[in-house]
């Protein structure tokens, strides 16, 4: 949308659909979410090693204190006596110092770190299968991005109109197993709850809930999804960006292309 | 954190990230500090996410990109000497392209309290006390912050008539 001159002598009245204009283009990076799970994961193993530390630092100045007013000899710093001297023929005696000082924690003991879980699918080819899913039906003109990401119990990928791994995704499937089926249960609860979306048949035997989420600020329609069980103990959430949704130009277009996915889509393995 | 947790957090930011990518470009005015804005608010929204998610989660996003934004601008200044941009003096005015530059870079130029105020309420639409509330100022502060923010706008589009202008801004 164009703005003209006349709007811009009113800088508050042209000011909203100019910046509009100039945000239009930024999309939330599909791996954003993965990376704040990352830095929060990392953050949380810094802290408890300096944690650590800071009690290892904390124990040996407070008994090097303690040697320094009591004297070494006190039994507040040597500690309780032992029982039973145990002393091996040919071996010195333990030092007294190793005796009152223990020895700090170690920080870090965990031996070799494990190896990295693994956060993406790896090579999907067209990305029709994924993990325990294959999608049998998706709008034309889109490419598998590339893009995978494995986050616990659940997997997504994406495609879009350029299959790169950096562009903004057109359709996103996700799919919930194990532990986090429970999660994507209580949110299509809380959908229902609050009459987000309406049930929809699937292919004349399956149920799912599609849900058009609240409008973007420039206009599009959200990101408009659908969920469903595919098999035991396994839910599908498909989603369009507000970007393609607002390429398809048609509200019942975009339903109806989540129905044709969600009816095509199968159990794998 | 529980997997439905996580769960909850994941779906927040798949239908909010856009949006709160969007305020925090327009706090920043430029694209990677505006990820990394919104990077770290989510950190901290995850870690308190036990006790966001039951409230509405976003203001509170808002409140954190908005105020990390005016922070980070000020240390910036601070360890800068030279100001990080100046409008230019003559307004290219030629096409409404060049005006809606100019305006975005005056506002990209504004001090960042005041383009914090601009942003929060021209494009989030939030009124004065709400915008009070997040800047954790007063709404008198706001409504003398955007009058100031809107002449300089308005000053870069009619350099001639700001003058006169100045004085006659209302919001």
């Amino acid at each position: 949308m164009s703005t003209s001159e006349s709007d811009l002598r009113a800088p508050e009245d042209g000011l909203r659909q100019i910046m509009a204009d100039q945000v239009a283009r930024l999309h939330a990076p599909p791996d954003l979410l993965d990376r704040v799970l990352r830095a929060a994961r990392r953050r949380r193993a810094n802290r408890i090693r300096l944690t650590a530390l800071a009690v290892a630092v904390a124990v040996a100045g407070t008994v090097t204190s303690l040697s320094l007013t009591l004297g070494p000899g006190d039994p507040a710093v040597r500690g309780p006596e032992p029982a039973a001297r145990i002393t091996v023929p040919g071996m010195p005696p333990p030092s007294a110092t190793a005796e009152a000082v223990p020895e700090p924690p170690a920080v870090d003991d965990s031996g070799p770190p494990p190896a990295p879980e693994r956060t993406d699918l790896g090579d999907l080819g067209d990305g029709r299968v994924f993990g325990s899913l294959r999608v049998g039906y998706l709008p034309a003109g889109l490419r598998w991005s590339t893009w995978s990401l494995v986050r616990g119990d659940s997997y997504t990928t994406s495609w879009n109109y350029d299959g790169d791994e950096n562009g903004a995704y057109c359709v996103q499937i996700h799919v919930y197993e194990g532990r986090t089926v429970q999660g994507v249960d209580e949110r299509v609860r809380e959908y229902r709850e609050r009459g987000t979306g309406k049930e929809v048949a699937v292919g004349g035997r399956t149920t799912a809930y599609l849900i058009t989420q609240s409008a973007g600020e420039d206009g599009t329609r959200g990101t408009p999804s659908i969920f469903l069980s595919v098999g035991e103990g396994r839910r599908v959430e498909v989603t369009f960006s507000s970007v393609y949704a607002a390429d398809l130009d048609d509200p019942e277009k975009v339903d109806r292309e989540l129905k044709k996915i969600a009816v095509a889509l199968t159990a794998e393995g | 954190m529980s997997g439905a947790d996580d769960n909850g957090f994941a779906a927040f930011v798949a239908a909010r990230g856009t949006s709160l990518l969007r305020v925090a470009y327009l706090a920043c005015g430029d694209e990677k500090e505006a990820e990394d804005l919104l990077q770290t608010a989510l950190e901290r929204t995850y870690r308190n996410w036990d006790r966001v998610r039951y409230d509405n989660p976003e203001p509170y996003l808002r409140r954190i990109i908005v105020n990390a934004s005016i922070s980070r601008a000020r240390r910036r200044a601070i360890m800068r000497v030279i100001p990080m941009h100046t409008p230019p003096e003559s307004a290219a005015r030629e096409t409404d392209v060049d005006l809606r530059h100019l305006l975005m870079d005056t506002l990209r130029a504004l001090p960042p309290r005041q383009r914090a105020v601009v942003v929060l309420r021209y494009w989030e639409d939030l009124s004065e006390a709400q915008t009070a509330e997040i800047l954790g100022c007063s709404t008198g502060t706001v409504k003398s912050q955007a009058s100031k923010a809107l002449a300089k706008l308005r000053a870069a589009i009619v350099p001639e008539a700001a003058e006169g202008v100045i004085g006659n801004v209302h919001v």
